[in-house]
């Protein structure tokens, strides 16, 4: 029985022996090596049975031989079933290139709605997508994460106070909150200015009100720089008729003192990105991850990798499969070592960045000085001192206890 | 020669031996009406729907029944599917 499921394999067919005596004609084939199966007698004359597909160039062999007539009359076995395949195979193509479209077409972006914000945003916003490439027609896993773009957005429009993107499907719903700017109205109530910081005075530009101090003062924090009460000639004279309460305005700046401690290690290591990086695609199949795209080994001693993935969809659902790019950067480590003056350089500079980012940008730094140094496990330790001019004031207002 | 095969059955006999391959004869299973499965046999002589001749060493075995079909044929092996009737043998003297 084992022959037969074989010959299921290799393909067998079916003839019919027409001639005096047929089945002896099966016998002689058995007697020359040809398996034969199935063999029945369909009239005094005729007999039919199975031989396999590999044999008919013997019995044809023998039939030459004999006054015997052969007839194919069946053929089963996958090797038929093979070529009646390749027949339909235009409908095969077609269909496997249609599964095709309809993933690529589940995964192009269709459409990109604005909502919530005026005309004129909308149309940057749009001009800012068509800038990114996001338009109508661009594949979805060849476009970045929708945060990130929502990140892009909200930097390179100001005006827009909140974006959020969501992918439907094909379709990108932006939806966005404008800013209101509001102009800062002038504070009409009276107030006074008072100091922040200690410090000497350096500059002062006093718009309205009646300054109590004057340039070189020392101040410490909470005194009063430019008072908003005018027409009081005396302290004590409170209740002078031509007293009045403006609101103090002005610029003052004053010489400031700050005390910082930096570190600064001898020997460093520093990791560059060279600039030379390779891409590698993958088909992420859950189970394994089946390169596509970027074969050639990837030569670079160090490597710094990024990936990220795309999902592949078929109509709205999500397939199994994603597409996982990976961006392989060439890492450059370096052993940086540095001589003690070049350390102390390097940690002034970190310490005035450090300040002016603390203090903002109207701080000026007129000078620093190394108060102590010492160097410790590798390590240079600076302490300094640091002289500042920056804006000191602060409003206050006046309460009239009336 | 011919004198000592003449002992060979009474040989087998009281060795115990399987007669079939000590003398050569068909060995023959059927299994109900159905299947015959002959094993040793010397070729087909005669087939039809309704009988099956082989030839054997000696003489042939002649099968009658209804709507017979070879389900397989090696040289030495024939199984028979059908309706069987008699299974009958037919000396010829040699």
């Amino acid at each position: 029985m084992k022959q037969i499921h074989e010959s299921y394999v290799t393909g067998f067919v079916t003839i019919e022996i027409t001639g005096h005596q047929p089945e002896l004609f099966f016998q002689h084939c058995i007697d020359h090596g040809v398996f034969a199966w199935n063999i029945k007698k369909n009239s005094a004359t005729t007999c039919q049975g199975n031989i396999r597909l590999y044999d008919i160039k013997k019995i044809k062999q023998l039939r030459r031989n004999s006054r015997y007539k052969i007839k194919f009359t069946d053929k089963k076995g996958l090797p038929f079933l093979w070529r009646r395949m390749l027949r339909i195979k235009e409908i095969l193509f077609a269909l496997g290139l249609s599964i095709v479209l309809i993933v690529i077409l589940s995964n192009i972006l269709w459409r990109v709605t604005v909502t919530g914000v005026t005309q004129e945003i909308e149309t940057k916003i749009d001009a800012q997508l068509e800038h990114y490439g996001i338009r109508p027609g661009r594949l979805l896993f060849t476009m970045d994460a929708p945060a990130i773009i929502q990140q892009k957005l909200l930097q390179d429009i100001p005006e827009l106070l909140w974006v959020g993107i969501e992918q439907k499907g094909t379709t990108f719903a932006i939806e966005g909150i404008e800013k209101i700017i509001i102009e800062e109205k002038k504070n009409a109530s009276p107030q006074n200015l008072v100091a922040t910081k200690k410090g000497v005075i350096t500059y002062m530009f006093v718009a309205s009100g009646s300054p109590v101090v004057t340039v070189n003062d020392y101040v410490e924090p909470g005194d009063l720089l430019v008072s908003g009460v005018i027409g009081q000639t005396n302290e004590d004279e409170t209740n002078s008729p031509n007293k009045q309460y403006v609101a103090a305005e002005g610029t003052i700046r004053a010489e400031t003192w700050y005390e910082m401690d930096v570190t600064i290690p001898l020997e460093q290591q520093v990791e560059t990105l060279t600039g030379n990086q390779q891409h590698k695609y993958y088909l992420d199949l859950n189970w394994q991850q089946i390169p596509i795209w970027g074969f050639s080994k990837i030569t670079y001693d160090q490597t710094h990798e990024e990936i990220s993935e795309h999902q592949l969809k078929f109509f709205q659902w999500n397939l199994p499969i994603k597409i996982i790019k990976s961006t392989v950067n060439e890492k450059n480590i370096q052993q940086v070592t540095r001589t003690v003056d070049e350390a102390i350089e390097i940690g002034i500079t970190q310490a005035r960045a450090d300040l002016l980012l603390e203090l903002g940008q109207d701080a000026e730094i007129l000078s620093n000085k190394i108060l102590h140094q010492s160097i410790d496990n590798g390590k240079v330790k600076l302490n300094l001192f640091m002289i500042v001019e920056e804006d000191i004031m602060e409003a206050e207002p006046i309460t009239q206890g009336d | 020669m011919k004198k000592w095969h003449r002992y060979l059955p009474i040989f087998s006999k009281y060795m115990a031996l399987p007669t079939d391959v000590m003398l050569d004869l068909p060995r023959i299973t059927i299994i109900g009406q159905i299947h015959i499965y002959i094993e040793n046999h010397q070729g087909i002589a005669v087939f039809s729907d309704t009988e099956l001749t082989v030839k054997a060493t000696k003489g042939s075995i002649q099968i009658l029944g209804n709507s017979f079909v070879i389900k397989m044929m090696y040289p030495e092996e024939i199984l028979l599917e059908g309706k069987i009737d008699t299974v009958k043998y037919i000396e010829t003297n040699v």
